[in-house]
């Protein structure tokens, strides 16, 4: 065997190992669901019940004001991108807490990949369960509500995956504040109204918004979901840019996470919670 | 198998508290298919030092190499050789199966899980777990939950196995089946096994050489056999039907080897430590002087406990 044929045998087992550990994410994350079924269900009512009670103050305020037009389409379209975001980021930021108080955190930091293979797969296989969920609140929201939105899911997809970026990169800085801080919960919380923001955020309009993380393909999303565009029309450039934005999001997100797992590491808290 | 050098952990002063040197400078080695004893008392830097090993605190200064490969520079690929249980029965996914997380697990060690469905058979037959396979982690008994974070710090297949206190809180049944299962993995599978625990009883019962920490450095590094040879001393217990006279009591207490455990009307017990011979027999003149019946003179068993307590007090010197 060649120095050259080794090297690529190398790289199929390295490739094999990631896919094994893929697998392994994928296969906790469906038995978790399929056998806590009922309180997988109990959260999408609750989170339901929350759309039900923005739609109501939103036609409230429609009837008060007169304000409104077709935005109820943009109101679903915004609920469901922010419930996309939020379990995104909280796939990231909820694992490491999760694992560091059920004291299994130490064990995936020995694993054979590197801890950021074994969060971004844990990520990768939440994103299925979470299109799931996200799925199903979707039709219920467009059933509730009687209004109709373009599906458009190859144009839908990239432009989801670069928005979920953001939220996975602001998951990361939590989650690495957290390991250092640890009982900061109060404050994590409110990034959830955080990503209200961002997504309500008018970055198809105001152009220094759309550094903001998934604000652009909150605006982007809206134009194929709720204008009815598809990819083509957004152009090849707007989706790179809406990458590029989500990549630094999330490198910057996983730099802070670096430095404080550092820091948790010098004052051996690693595991702690 | 595992080289330490010059180790020193110091953790940073928090809200104004002065920083903690919790290990200074220890070096050791530990030889392959070898079952250390890592001991010392509570705040000695036993899992400071063992979350080196495993890579997961930052040592200030020092090497740690395993097999070979320096664990500070090259972490991941040392970390191919070590597996540990660190919290008990917390380093397990409650809500998973037993045979679900050896399976998970392995493969996140790069195991795939069909290939190594023999080695799940033969952790769970092992552990006596073959019953409970698919019952969740939560609903096992403690002792259950420990044995099966062993078997997977097992799964992993690594050299190097780590155990921080793996039979605290654990009922004497389930400590002693934990030992034996240890000894055994030692023998047949020619792991190197490092455990930290309080309980002596393991220590004696299970490792072949034990290092003894405190205040962060190395108060003894021997075979368990050597540093009981080291501290063996004669204890003998006399049993005297009856109390004591004054005359009598006033003489024993006047000796530092004799110390009068128990003294009631019926019966009187003195320890004697036996440094020369001649001690035993100043005791049996006090007695005999007061016409006092000896019942019985026993030997006491030195146990390691005692070891344990000797060194940390600067015992004899060069253990």
């Amino acid at each position: 065997m060649n120095v050259c044929s080794c090297r690529s045998w190398k790289g199929v087992l390295k490739v094999r190992k990631k896919l094994l550990l893929l697998q392994a994410f994928f296969k906790k994350e469906f038995i978790l669901f399929r056998r806590y079924f009922h309180n997988s269900i109990g959260g999408m009512i609750t989170l339901y019940i929350i759309f039900l009670l923005m739609v109501g103050g939103f036609q409230g305020m429609r009837a008060l004001t007169g304000l409104g037009g077709d935005t109820l389409e943009g109101l679903v379209v915004g609920y469901v991108l922010w419930l996309f975001m939020l379990t995104t980021y909280q796939d990231v930021w909820y694992t490491l807490r999760s694992e560091a108080q059920e004291g299994t955190l130490e064990q995936l930091y020995m694993s054979a990949h590197g801890f950021g293979w074994v969060i971004g797969a844990k990520v990768a296989a939440g994103f299925f369960t979470n299109l799931i969920m996200v799925a199903v609140l979707l039709a219920a929201a467009l059933l509730t509500t009687g209004v109709t939105v373009n599906l458009d899911l190859l144009s839908l997809l990239p432009l989801v995956i670069g928005t979920l970026l953001g939220s996975a990169g602001i998951g990361f800085a939590i989650g690495g504040i957290t390991l250092v801080l640890k009982r900061i919960d109060s404050y994590t919380q409110m990034v959830q109204f955080l990503l209200i923001a961002l997504v309500a955020a008018p970055a198809g309009r105001v152009v220094w918004m759309r550094f903001l993380p998934c604000s652009y393909g909150s605006a982007l999303i809206n134009r194929v979901m709720v204008g009815g565009q598809n990819l083509t029309q957004i152009g090849l450039g707007n989706v790179a840019a809406l990458f590029l934005v989500g990549l630094g999001h999330l490198l910057a997100g996983y730099a802070v996470y670096k430095a404080c797992e550092r820091k948790a590491m010098i004052q051996g808290t690693l595991g702690h919670y | 198998m595992i080289k330490v050098e010059s180790l020193e952990k110091i953790y940073p002063g928090r809200k104004g508290q002065a920083a903690v040197k919790a290990v200074d400078r220890i070096s050791f080695e530990v030889q392959e298919g070898e079952l250390l004893g890592f001991l010392g008392p509570n705040g000695a830097g036993k899992t400071t030092t063992v979350k080196m090993l495993c890579g997961l605190i930052r040592p200030n200064s020092g090497r740690i190499f395993i097999n070979g490969i320096d664990l500070i520079q090259r972490r991941i690929a040392a970390l191919q050789e070590v597996s540990a249980v660190l919290e008990g029965n917390r380093n397990i996914y409650w809500r998973l199966t037993a045979q679900e997380n050896l399976e998970f697990f392995a493969a996140i060690r790069g195991l795939k899980p069909s290939g190594i469905s023999s080695d799940i058979d033969y952790y769970l037959e092992l552990f006596n777990l073959t019953e409970k396979r698919n019952v969740e982690a939560r609903k096992l008994s403690r002792g259950m939950q420990q044995k099966l974070a062993i078997a997977v710090a097992l799964i992993s297949q690594s050299k190097v196995v780590l155990l921080d206190e793996p039979t605290l809180g654990l009922d004497v049944q389930a400590s002693y089946e934990i030992r034996q299962l240890l000894k055994r993995i030692v023998k047949e599978q020619g792991r190197t096994v490092i455990l930290t625990t309080h309980d002596m009883n393991v220590v004696q019962d299970t490792c072949q050489r034990v290092i003894i920490v405190n205040e962060g450095r190395i108060a003894a590094n021997d075979s368990v056999d050597n540093l009981m040879d080291l501290f063996k001393v004669k204890v003998y217990r006399i049993n005297v039907q009856g109390g004591l006279t004054a005359e009598q009591r006033e003489a024993l207490l006047g000796m530092e080897e004799a110390v009068i455990e128990e003294e009631t009307s019926a019966r009187t017990s003195i320890s004697v430590r036996l440094e020369e011979s001649q001690v035993l027999y100043r005791v049996i003149g006090i007695l005999e002087s007061g016409q006092s019946l000896i019942e019985s003179i026993d030997q006491e068993q030195n146990n390691f406990e005692r070891v344990f307590l000797q060194i940390l007090e600067g015992g004899p010197q060069g253990a």
